[in-house]
């Protein structure tokens, strides 16, 4: 529990013993990211809002790029100063996110004196972020002004245009949809859509008139694609399920552990956020362009391994304690809590998620395989490269009907592993 | 026929068409399992020992079709005879054990009085061809086929067993599952399709550690990233058709605002199409049905369709390299996900307030706007934001086939082998997927 310098018996915490010293950084670090919490929100927002619209204006008007169209000191300065001043003389939208308003002593309105002083010690006191350390810091001091809780509620909400925040996301929205588009549908490009239709038309019309000369390879490749997805899954699993014990937080209290955690967490999640296509390519150099499967197969085992270790490790982290404590209690050691009280609670949920991932490898599998990664989606894109398009439609096809059937299977099994019954038709359905 | 069913109890006979149903999926797996293990041990003998090397070079590896779809080399009559020896294992491992069909299912072979013994066993695969046989002719005809769900097929009333519900006896331990016969099925075929799988996929450890040196080069330079044009445009960009010249930082900025755009349009269409795919609004009415059904149907077949195929569609339509090819590929698969996700989501909502307005003489807009849409608000704005995620994903690598966005400089410095620079383009978009991740997840967690 935090110690609120508002509380009647509240006593700072003596710095000299080692726990008090704790205390105490603990304390200014709350208080440093209470206070600074809505001061980054509203950086955020106003220097987003402005570099979407100079971003825009300059697209549109001279089809350049500039995110600022001023020097970087002044956009930086504007911003600070517009965010004070928003803070000091309104009600920011940082503000209204954290819940907080400005009120002066007594619940009166702050005047517009009172404001100033906190505007202009605002940059002494929050800039150098040390001076939100104190119990109440200068700016607050000295204005008379706090920022405090106010109930959800409390008040009528005035309309969305009679707010600044309401005004400022109105402004926001308008800026992003404009210069979204505008970026995106550049000049010739509505002419094209609109006149074209055609050229698509004849891509559709040979996925229409399918040929079936390619049928054998399409079904072979479409096995090795099958297969490179069950192998990704199952090599994952095996490799998975024992480090998702070592990446769950609640099975990582000693310091070596905290340590194996913390890597783990790392890496994998760094090796999560690079797509299987681009570890494709990169295993494609590895293994030499002879072996495209294997390579395609490798993307997907470390994706697979990254996610599911996430996955698997979450569920364990929110496991009942009941079990892990009665097994500790009666002296069981980490082998036994893991096989008598974790395992139990968390077998069908790794079931469930390890089929939710292989329906997701057999849809990468087919993307891999465009960038070279073996299986059916670089016949696919041989295919296509060539613009055989009715050649390259029976591959469409068994995509689709894989893709689909893999999705339905799937889905229904884990629904019986999250409740523990087949899909029972609703009455609904039958009736009809 | 004439024998008498001694059970009248309907939870442990076969009651109902379900059941019959039951049975008959786990016969088709038990069925496939056993194909499965002679085709693919057919295709390994082949591969491994029936190969013929000609000129020092494996046949099979060269026409690898051949062992594939016919390993036995088979005339045609030889199919006959594998669907008839494969059904006959099948009928032996369902009557003697529990097999895997049957585990799968929760089903198992039980006597109608006393126990299964071997004369049993032995008369139930006599009487099965005929019994199967019969089927469908007693259940084609009404009057026969209430006979079936009461008192079983043509051998199951023979032989006086049948395949009923498993209801695991109290007070006796489970078997381990390597003594069952279902448990042993699972573990080989794991294994048999992982040594498969090896095989198919042309999986080789030794070429990982023999070409560490080749990867080595590659990874030093990926890590050592080259930041030129990090934030100054790319001169490539003069011999495309773009009116801008991007640096990494603006393409992946574009690349961005992409996503944002294609979820944007994607979840204005996927919001009142949810609607009409949500079979508690819909499936009150014959034609509201049909309606239901064809908009699940769209959304499940455009989901089936990956993005980059539509990207191909669109690049040839509005341009090679446009980012408004990709946008619109990612806004039809955005369309069918998010929709399908709404429409579950509207399918879960609490019918109170609905019935409530519905009683107070609302009109069907008035129930939507009223009781529906509070509702849903959280998690639609969740799935948006996590659809968002996803659509950023996927624009990076759209680039491949014509998209545009980041993976045009990605696939390029690819292209010319400029690993150093393709390592500065990867920090980028590992740097923007992650960050949207975290925010988008807090953000999530926060409204949901």
């Amino acid at each position: 529990m935090m110690h609120s310098p508002t509380d009647d018996n509240y006593k700072p915490p003596s710095v000299i013993t080692r726990k008090g010293l704790s205390e105490t950084l603990e304390l200014i670090r709350h208080r440093i990211s209470i206070g600074l919490a809505p001061v980054l929100l509203d950086l955020g927002f106003i220097g987003t809002l402005w570099v979407l619209i100079t971003y825009g204006f300059a697209w549109i008007a001279w089809k350049e790029i500039h995110y600022f169209l001023v020097p970087d000191w002044l956009f930086v300065l504007g911003v600070i100063e517009a965010t004070a001043i928003w803070e000091s003389f309104g009600r920011s939208l940082g503000q209204r996110i954290v819940g907080k308003r400005l009120i002066a002593k007594g619940l009166s309105r702050p005047t517009v004196s009172q404001r100033i002083v906190y505007y202009l010690l605002f940059h002494i006191s929050v800039l150098p972020i040390v001076g939100l350390s104190l119990a109440r810091p200068l700016h607050e001091r000295l204005s008379g002004l706090t920022l405090t809780p106010i109930l959800r509620g409390s008040e009528k909400p005035a309309p969305w245009y009679r707010t600044t925040s309401g005004v400022f996301i109105a402004v926001s929205v308008a800026a992003l949809l404009i210069t979204t588009f505008a970026v995106t549908i550049e000049g010739g490009t509505w002419e094209r859509f609109l006149k074209n239709p055609s050229k698509a038309g004849r891509i559709f019309g040979a996925l229409l008139n399918p040929t079936f000369q390619f049928w054998k390879d399409a079904v072979f490749k479409l096995f090795e694609t099958i297969y490179m997805a069950i192998m990704a899954t199952l090599i994952g699993v095996l490799v998975a399920a024992p480090l998702s014990f070592f990446a769950a937080r609640n099975l990582t209290r000693t310091p070596v552990a905290k340590l194996f955690y913390m890597l783990i967490r790392g890496v994998l999640s760094f090796f999560r956020s690079i797509e299987p296509i681009v570890w494709a390519i990169v295993f494609l150099v590895w293994v030499g362009p002879a072996r495209n499967p294997f390579a395609g197969f490798l993307a997907l085992l470390i994706h697979s391994i990254a996610d599911l270790t996430k996955l698997y490790a979450e569920r364990i982290e929110s496991i009942e304690t009941g079990p892990v404590e009665a097994i500790t209690a009666t002296g069981g050691n980490w082998l036994s809590v893991l096989r008598y009280a974790v395992v139990p609670q968390i077998i069908n949920p790794y079931i469930s998620f390890t089929l939710y991932r292989w329906d997701i490898n057999i849809r990468m599998s087919t993307i891999v395989g465009l960038v070279g990664g073996g299986g059916i989606g670089q016949l696919l894109l041989m295919l296509l490269q060539a613009q055989r398009f009715s050649d390259a439609a029976i591959c469409v096809y068994l995509i689709a009907l894989l893709v689909w059937g893999i999705d339905t299977l799937s889905s229904k099994l884990r629904q019986y592993y999250e409740h523990g019954r087949p899909i029972q038709k609703a009455p609904a359905e039958e009736s009809a | 026929m004439s024998t008498k069913a001694t059970t009248t109890n309907p939870e442990d006979a076969l009651t109902d068409a379900r059941k019959l149903r039951k049975r008959a999926l786990g016969f088709a797996l038990d069925w496939a399992i056993v194909y499965y293990f002679l085709h693919a041990s057919m295709y390994l003998y082949l591969v491994f020992w029936g190969s013929q090397t000609i000129r020092g070079w494996n046949w099979y590896k060269n026409d690898p079709y051949t062992a594939f779809f016919n390993p036995l080399r088979l005339p045609s009559w030889g199919w006959w005879l594998i669907l008839f020896g494969t059904l006959g294992v099948v009928v032996l491992i369902r009557t003697f054990g529990r097999s895997l069909g049957q585990r799968a299912f929760g089903l198992s072979l039980q006597a109608r009085s006393g126990s299964v013994n071997l004369v049993k066993r032995c008369i139930r695969i006599l009487v099965w061809p005929m019994g199967v046989i019969l089927a469908p002719i007693q259940l084609a005809i009404p009057a026969l086929r209430h006979g079936v769900f009461t008192h079983g097929l043509l051998h199951d009333r023979i032989s006086g067993t049948s395949i009923r519900h498993y209801v695991h006896p109290s007070g006796t331990p489970y078997k381990r599952f390597w003594k069952t016969q279902w448990g042993i099925v699972a573990v080989a075929l794991l294994s048999l399709t992982l040594f498969l799988g090896w095989i198919i996929i042309d999986a080789d450890l030794g070429i990982l550690i023999g070409r560490v040196d080749e990867a080595r080069n590659v990874f030093l330079e990926i890590v050592h990233p080259d930041f030129t044009h990090f934030t100054t445009p790319d001169p490539i960009f003069y011999q495309r058709a773009y009116p801008q010249m991007f640096s990494i930082v603006n393409l992946m900025l574009l690349t961005v605002l992409m996503a944002l755009a294609a979820t944007i349009l994607g979840a204005a269409f996927a919001f009142p199409l949810s609607f009409l795919g949500a079979r508690n609004l819909m499936c009150q009415s014959r034609i509201g049905w049909w309606i239901y059904s064809v908009t699940r149907g769209f959304f499940n077949l455009f989901r089936s369709i990956e993005t980059l195929i539509w990207v191909i569609v669109f690049a040839v339509w509005i341009g090679y390299g446009n980012p408004f090819a990709g946008v619109m590929a990612l806004v039809i698969h955005t369309i069918a996900a998010l929709g399908k996700l709404y429409s579950e989501q509207v399918e879960g909502i609490d019918s109170g307030p609905m019935e409530a307005i519905l009683a107070c003489g609302g009109s069907k807009l008035q129930v939507i706007r009223y009781a529906v849409i509070p509702q849903i608000i959280p998690s639609f704005l969740a799935f948006t934001l996590y659809r968002w995620d996803i659509n950023v994903r996927m624009a990076t690598i759209i680039a491949l086939v014509g998209g545009g966005g980041i993976g045009d400089l990605l696939f390029h410095y690819r292209r010319t082998g400029d690993w150093a620079q393709v390592g500065a383009v990867v920090i980028a978009m590992v740097v923007v997927v992650w960050t949207l991740d975290y925010i988008s997840g807090r953000v999530r967690e926060k409204i949901a």
